[in-house]
């Protein structure tokens, strides 16, 4: 089922979660809301499952008015940011709740009930532990007891809500995969809330950029990375590098564009350039007299791409670089050292718009 | 490895140093021990021990006489029917303040919040002449209430009035804080799962605070039981018929009968002690129910 937000605007007080946002989540689709915290993302979540009632717009179910419908009769299924398990039931009678607080009419017999339990424990791998109280349970567990809960009542949307915001980073990876595992096999139309740009770009098909309760970007992963319409989103998805530049060239993806960037302090500057930290070449000695000099002044050296924190002197600005293993192992640089840098990636956005 | 050991001894050493600047030398901690232990006993333990004394002063058959004799038992009934009374009533009303106030937002809490506190904050005397100013002959209902022969001052319903009034908060102040803290997030995933408002009350809310309700009760029983200045002002103190146990012991004292008004005393101090070791095992529950949250 697709989900649509027209013109969706909501305060607390005099602060704004939300304004004029427009959605569209197509069906099947796994989409990531992602944002810093309090750019309204959980806001948006909360609207659309009916926790929480708009001031101005409309929300629409598969093209249905669903504004004013109430929350327990929209079918979605949601999980909660700290699990909401219902502490005194068991593993098993969380996940019939769902079931067994239907209307007499419609409610399945309790061999059932007692079925699909017991297929969903056995989909999140927790057989064994129906009788545990949520208690006794690890966070990973308690996340994968919410989601069976969710999936119990066989909801048309599953809306989750930082699902993974409190779990150790090894977990934060399993269950991942496992979830994304999950959508390609039952293809309910997903929304989750996220701040975690990793995890928005490795797990969903769509990702929504929000930043101060507007929408900033909606692309595939690959678009928002490779196409950013603006610093912010460039800025959020990863590590950056700025450039004060000396030609008002805006919008053009430069390449070798060290041409265009001012070494020198205190000269007027109109645009500023972006650079990835690994689109930042390091050298021993200056190619071109527009290469930049900088001081070394950390080495980060686990990890996959060795980290090299750099201060320009001419302007005082410090510069990330990472680069490949084997050019690192080549280079052999030490903290103190006077280098050269040179961006090869520079990217710049309109000039009134800034990180 | 030896390296390891020795870290291991040093940090040994740490947490033993750590240990000794948070604990005062043996002296010090056997004195204010001692200092607390004597003052319990001083205003504790020996007024219990002499209430029971007193009320077995004259043997057992008189003991036993003083709590069967008419009155008294008329007392103890009336004492038993207005806490069967009030008790499930301010548990209704306890329930359904603490589940507006700590699950809902709405203009006036702090407001109610207020107002479930004033019965702490009125002397219990005051709480009965409210009554009888409002219920009283001379009150404002006064006059009707006697022409429609309705009797609520010096009589049964005044009685529960007065005690409902004064046991008012036990039970909301208990559940606030415990709700308050377990927030609405179960509550908001019944609600997504399909549950009506009321199975989401009886089966997520309620289950949740069981023990910090039997708490309240039980505290409200006591209060509810044991409470002298509001009954005395509504009562009227007609022996055998408005005369609740605290009520009667007064009246057996001032009439020099010791050692009956120690009898009958003597079973409200045993309600006392129940509602301690009520309160101790419950209290325990209690902790784990605002502890045990799935975070």
């Amino acid at each position: 089922m697709s989900i649509e937000v027209q013109k969706i605007t909501k305060k607390f007080g005099t602060y704004t979660a939300l304004d004029q946002v427009d959605l569209t989540f197509p069906s099947g689709e796994l989409v990531a809301l992602l944002g810093p915290s309090g750019s309204g993302k959980t806001t948006l979540l909360r609207i659309i499952a009916g926790l929480e009632t708009p001031d101005t717009g409309r929300v629409l179910f598969a093209g249905e008015e669903a504004t004013n419908r109430h929350v327990r009769e929209r079918q979605v299924g949601f999980v909660f940011q700290h699990y909401a398990l219902f502490r005194h039931m068991t593993v098993f009678e969380n996940i019939a709740f769902g079931l067994t607080v239907r209307p007499r009419g419609e409610r399945p017999t309790k061999a059932r009930i007692r079925d699909r339990v017991m297929k969903l424990l056995g989909l999140i791998q927790l057989d064994n532990l129906a009788d545990r109280y949520p208690a006794q349970l690890s966070g990973g567990q308690r996340q994968r007891v919410a989601l069976a809960r969710a999936l119990a009542t066989e909801p048309k949307v599953l809306l989750l809500d930082e699902p993974f915001g409190s779990l150790d980073a090894k977990v934060r990876q399993e269950l991942r995969r496992w979830l994304r595992r999950m959508h390609n096999e039952i293809h309910v139309t997903s929304v989750f809330v996220t701040h975690d740009q990793e995890e928005a770009l490795e797990l969903a098909d769509r990702v929504v950029v929000m930043n101060q309760a507007k929408v900033e970007q909606v692309g595939t992963p690959e678009e928002v990375y490779e196409n950013p319409v603006n610093p912010f989103v460039f800025n959020f998805l990863g590590n950056v590098n700025l450039f004060h530049c000396r030609d008002q060239v805006a919008g053009e993806f430069w390449t070798n564009s060290a041409a265009a960037i001012s070494a020198s302090a205190g000269e007027k500057v109109g645009t500023v350039g972006y650079a990835r930290p690994f689109d930042i070449q390091i050298s021993r000695t200056a190619d071109t007299n527009e290469d930049i000099a900088a001081i070394v002044l950390f080495i980060q050296g686990a990890g996959a791409l060795p980290r090299i924190e750099m201060r320009r002197p001419d302007n005082g600005q410090i510069v990330q670089a990472e680069l490949p293993r084997d050019r690192f192992r080549q280079l052999g640089l030490r903290i103190g050292e006077r280098v050269f840098i040179r961006p090869t990636n520079v990217r710049v956005f309109e000039p009134n718009y800034r990180i | 490895m030896q390296n390891q050991s020795l870290s291991l001894d040093r940090f040994s050493v740490g947490a033993g140093a750590a240990r000794n600047a948070l604990t005062e030398s043996a002296a010090v901690r056997w004195l204010l021990t001692g200092l607390a232990l004597a003052f319990l006993a001083l205003i504790l333990v020996i007024p219990l021990v002499a209430v029971f004394t007193q009320a077995l002063d004259k043997g057992l058959d008189a003991y036993w006489a003083a709590i069967t004799e008419p009155d008294a038992m008329s007392a103890i009934r009336l004492t038993l029917l207005t806490a069967a009374i009030s008790v499930p009533l301010n548990l209704v009303f306890g329930v359904a303040a603490a589940w507006a106030i700590a699950k809902s937002k709405f203009r006036g809490k702090s407001l109610l919040i207020t107002l479930i506190d004033l019965p702490f904050s009125v002397s219990p005397v005051i709480s009965g002449l409210i009554y009888v100013l409002i219920f009283g002959l001379q009150g404002w209902f006064g006059p009707w209430l006697a022409e429609h022969d309705i009797k609520i001052i010096f009589a049964i319903p005044g009685l529960v009035l007065a005690t409902i009034f004064v046991t008012f908060p036990f039970v909301a102040r208990e559940l606030i804080p415990l709700m308050q803290a377990q927030g609405t997030e179960e509550e908001e995933a019944a609600l997504v799962l399909g549950a009506s408002g009321w199975q989401t009350f009886f089966r997520v809310t309620l289950p949740n605070v069981i023990w910090g309700i039997l708490y309240g009760v039980i505290l409200c029983n006591a209060r509810a039981m044991g409470e002298f200045g509001a009954v005395s002002v509504v009562s009227g103190h007609i022996r055998g018929l408005t005369n609740t146990m605290p009520l009667h012991v007064e009246i057996l004292y001032n009439e020099y009968n010791f050692a009956a008004a120690f009898a009958v005393a003597s079973l409200l101090a045993l309600l006392a002690l129940f509602t301690l070791a009520a309160k101790t095992l419950l209290g325990k529950k209690v902790r784990q129910e605002a502890q045990t949250t799935t975070k």
